[in-house]
């Protein structure tokens, strides 16, 4: 289906408004709804549109498929949607550098589900953790913050060594 | 205990609400999208089994709907009470929500994650917010088992929620903000340190009754506690700002301002859904500030005078014999 608007892409964003009680509803492309300020679901318009030229994921050398639901990862890049949990686990290397763009980071912080009642990771980071923040802060040419993380470092690998 | 929006709650005449949503996913189904049907209805079991079976004091103030039961009309409603996203209104599939009796607890089954466990309180109370949706995601955890990953978190069928799978966020009356238009320079900024300004009706939406929503963009690397108090900050400091700015408002501009729309809703006879949002938001600044000395509750006022919440009320009226409905009950709620 075409865009209703512009009449030249296709339609991915369907839009149903509720405005004083009258319900209508649109086809959109994705970038005729961003201009009439419908952001997709989520972010996933923003998402989609990061995954840049998804034709790349279309070629044949990208047959890889999720075995649980099916997904290829053009199906993931097209919707901004991702599949099951286990596409994260075949699609990690592909999907990791949009997440650093989204999230700033690909490393979970914060609550992890246990056998027990749940639990919160310990805020104190491992070693590796601090390795990543360190190149990160280098990177950003922030040395003052780079320091601390560096001397946090040497005292616990002179810890672990004790 | 009533709805959010009958309630005091500390900051509230700013601060007019605080939500917390937690998206969580079930190990070895595929997320809502790529669901079948019959997925779709043994979720919806599971996750009312985990609630409702666990035996807990807790349990017993919750209620399983399942949404195909509920008519479209107070679907709609759900959705201007802040209950429900307007994309789990207009899903097709079986869905299904477990609702506590005050609505502060709606647990979505089948929006776009699995289940969405979303608590909102009036006024500023994050933390409290917080606490409840915990102890919710440990009672589901207590029998289900969640699609987490040690490095990844949480996973979620948009990356954008991956990790802690927390969104947070309060809805801030801001009138001076936006009359002075700092608004816009504000968002841009707040933007840029991974949170976001929007309307009140979530993304994309314009605001409404100067009633302005900030919630938290990052869920990875960020843990539950950073993300909330940062959220805190920025709340903390658009207040003090909005009460800054208010203060330069010349006091007799205002307070015709303030009068006018009260006088209006007081005396109206026909009155459009967006002139008793402009009307109202006139109404609780002058309220908070002093000028107006009102009894009811402009938000409690604004809420329900919405289009499905009036034929929730009423039954299901025409445009034209809504905004006639909705005069009598302002000037009524309004004492005259």
């Amino acid at each position: 289906m075409l865009c209703e608007k512009c009449g030249k892409n296709h339609a991915t964003t369907h839009i149903k408004t509720v405005v004083n009680g009258i319900a209508r509803e649109y086809n959109l492309c994705s970038q005729c709804a961003a201009e009439s300020g419908y952001a997709t679901n989520s972010l996933t318009g923003m998402l989609a549109s990061m995954f840049g030229d998804i034709s790349k994921y279309e070629s044949p050398a990208q047959k890889t498929r999720c075995s649980v639901c099916g997904a290829y990862f053009s199906d993931i890049a097209k919707s901004g949607k991702v599949g099951c949990s286990e596409c994260y686990t075949t699609f990690y290397d592909e999907l990791l550098p949009y997440l650093k763009r989204v999230h700033g980071s690909t490393n979970h912080v914060g609550k992890i589900p246990n056998s027990a009642p749940l639990m919160v990771k310990r805020e104190t980071e491992t070693v590796e953790d601090l390795r990543n923040k360190l190149s990160r802060l280098i990177a950003e040419e922030n040395y003052e913050q780079a320091a601390v993380i560096r001397d946090k470092i040497k005292e616990m690998e002179a810890k672990g060594n004790e | 205990m009533s709805s959010w929006y009958k309630n005091s709650g500390p900051s509230d005449d700013i601060a007019v609400s605080s939500r917390i949503r937690l998206a969580r996913n079930l190990k070895g189904i595929p997320f809502p999208s790529r669901m079948t049907t019959e997925q779709r209805i043994e979720l919806n079991r599971k996750v009312r089994d985990a609630i409702l079976n666990s035996n807990t004091p807790f349990a017993k103030s919750l209620k399983y709907i399942d949404m195909r039961d509920v008519p479209e009309a107070q679907k709609y409603a759900m959705v201007e009470r802040h209950i429900i996203s307007p994309e789990f209104a207009n899903k097709n599939e079986p869905t299904a929500i477990i609702l506590s009796g005050d609505e502060s607890i709606s647990i979505m089954i089948g929006e776009e994650d699995h289940v969405r466990i979303q608590v909102i309180l009036a006024g500023l109370q994050l933390s409290e917010a917080y606490d409840i949706a915990e102890r919710i995601d440990s009672l589901l955890h207590a029998s289900l088992q969640f699609a987490f990953d040690s490095k990844l978190g949480f996973l979620t069928e948009c990356p954008t929620n991956l990790g802690t799978g927390l969104r947070a966020s309060v809805m801030l009356h801001l009138p001076a903000l936006e009359n002075s238009g700092e608004i816009e320079a504000l968002s841009r900024s707040i933007g840029k340190i991974g949170f976001t300004v929007r309307g009140m009706y979530g993304e994309g939406s314009k605001s409404a009754a100067s009633l302005y929503q900030v919630s938290n963009q990052i869920t990875l690397g960020l843990s539950e506690n950073n993300a909330l108090d940062n959220l805190k900050i920025i709340t903390t400091q658009l207040i003090d700002k909005e009460l800054q700015s208010r203060k330069e408002l010349k006091t007799l501009e205002l307070e015709d301002i303030c009068y006018r729309a009260l006088g209006t809703l007081q005396s109206c006879r026909i009155l459009t859904s967006n002139e008793m949002m402009n009307l109202l938001s006139r109404v609780k600044l002058g309220k908070s500030m002093g000028i107006l000395d009102i009894k009811a509750s402009p938000i409690k006022v604004l809420i329900e005078a919405q289009p499905f919440m009036l034929m929730q009320k009423y039954g299901i009226l025409e445009p034209k014999d809504r905004d006639i409905y909705r005069a009598n009950m302002i000037r009524e709620a309004l004492g005259q």
